[in-house]
């Protein structure tokens, strides 16, 4: 098939070439999409939660130091959302009732933060929590009213959310944890919940013992 | 040369930012239209690279293999999400983007396209069908979002364009399997 050695030479070339790409291209081939390369990236720079004005549906305001000493788990909503934040919810919910409740409130707080401050006020986050059985205190919903202190925390944890013009947002979704001193540890699948609840648990349980 | 500045004038109008913004900004615009016209550019300026050195080819491409290989890499390479994404966020990706689709894939497609018999053409027509039909089903199948820039409706949009193309591409060869041109001359 291949009859002189200049052309297996450049074949050979051109396969190595192309391996590198690929290589360099996909982070050692794990990475294909955008989204699974945000991730990685994300776990190794662990960026720390900026300080931000969040305002709860109880119309609390407070920054993320309330739960200093506690981890916090995070999801990145909308409510007028009606196709992956209400799975993202339901999956928090089930993640939610799997950690153990003695663990809830005192060495875990669950955070929704809704990227869309001028429709989601208070008193909507109050509706929308009730339809995940959130207790707005050990599961709280909260908006950032300030949009540029919104737009500083979507950038550090690489939250990509495109407006659609039909008041509609397209953006990615997962389980985001942040330890007791505001950083982030982990971004996990949103649809792996036994994975998520057993990680939380053993984590509080590891962080216990010491 | 004539060719060459052909080429060069569509390669030139394509970086042109507002135009490169235009054309990303659509799914499927991007991958099926300013990719292959970027290759088309490359195509056109093959003509050059060919008058002026000929015995790289001769000697390096001398069955067309390897050339059609480097197509093959560069152009899947672009048909990955990741490529598509970080070709809108990550500047250098970008320019890798305006140079290796017109000369590594549009100018050795140009020497080796000549250089395959009609069994290796209509083998790598085969290959990028089902490639094709591959990535199709890859971007119309998947729910989550697999570009953080485009929308999962774009992302369905395109997976249709790619099995569009593809069915196109099994029209050809089958017609090429069961007619005989000769015969109508």
């Amino acid at each position: 098939m291949i009859k002189n050695k200049q052309t297996l030479y450049s074949c050979l070339v051109v396969l190595v070439f192309g391996f590198s790409l690929f290589f360099v291209g996909t982070d050692g081939f794990t990475a294909y999409t955008a989204e699974s390369a945000r991730v990685t990236k994300l776990i190794e720079e662990k960026p720390k939660f900026p300080e931000v004005t969040l305002e709860d549906s109880e119309g609390r305001t407070y920054s993320i130091s309330e739960f200093e000493d506690k981890y916090v788990f995070i999801t990145f909503i909308y409510t007028g959302c009606t196709t992956v934040c209400i799975q993202l919810e339901q999956n928090m919910a089930r993640v939610y009732e799997k950690v153990p409740s003695e663990y809830k409130g005192k060495e875990i707080v669950f955070l929704s933060i809704s990227f869309d401050p001028t429709r989601d006020d208070p008193e909507m986050l109050d509706k929308y929590k009730d339809m995940f059985k959130s207790d707005g205190e050990t599961w709280r919903m909260a908006r950032i009213p300030n949009q540029n202190e919104l737009d500083s925390l979507l950038e550090k944890f690489g939250v990509i959310v495109i407006p659609d013009g039909n008041g509609n947002f397209a953006h990615n979704a997962a389980f985001y944890l942040v330890d007791g001193k505001g950083t982030l540890v982990d971004v996990m699948d949103f649809s792996e919940i036994d994975e998520a609840a057993s990680k939380v648990t053993n984590l509080i349980e590891a962080n216990k013992g010491e | 040369m004539s060719q060459f500045i052909a080429g060069l004038l569509l390669l030139i109008a394509l970086t042109i930012p507002p135009v490169a913004t235009l054309m990303e900004s659509v799914m499927i615009i991007h991958m099926h239209m300013q990719m292959p016209m970027l290759i088309i550019a490359g195509f056109f300026m093959g003509r050059f690279f060919l008058d002026r050195f000929p015995q790289f080819f001769e000697k390096y491409n001398q069955n067309g293999l390897p050339g059609i290989l480097l197509f093959t890499i560069i152009m899947v390479y672009w048909m990955l999400p990741r490529t598509m994404d970080e070709a809108l966020t990550v500047q250098s990706v970008e320019v890798f983007k305006f140079i290796s689709l017109p000369f590594l894939a549009g100018v050795p497609l140009r020497d080796s396209w000549k250089k395959l018999n009609k069994v290796g053409k209509n083998n790598l027509i085969t290959l990028f069908a089902v490639m094709f039909i591959g990535f199709g089903w890859l971007y119309i199948q998947s729910n989550a979002q697999l570009c953080n820039n485009y929308l999962v409706i774009d992302q369905i949009i395109l997976g249709w364009g790619f099995i569009t193309m593809a069915i196109c591409m099994v029209i050809y060869l089958a017609y090429s399997l069961l007619v005989d041109p000769s015969q109508y001359e």
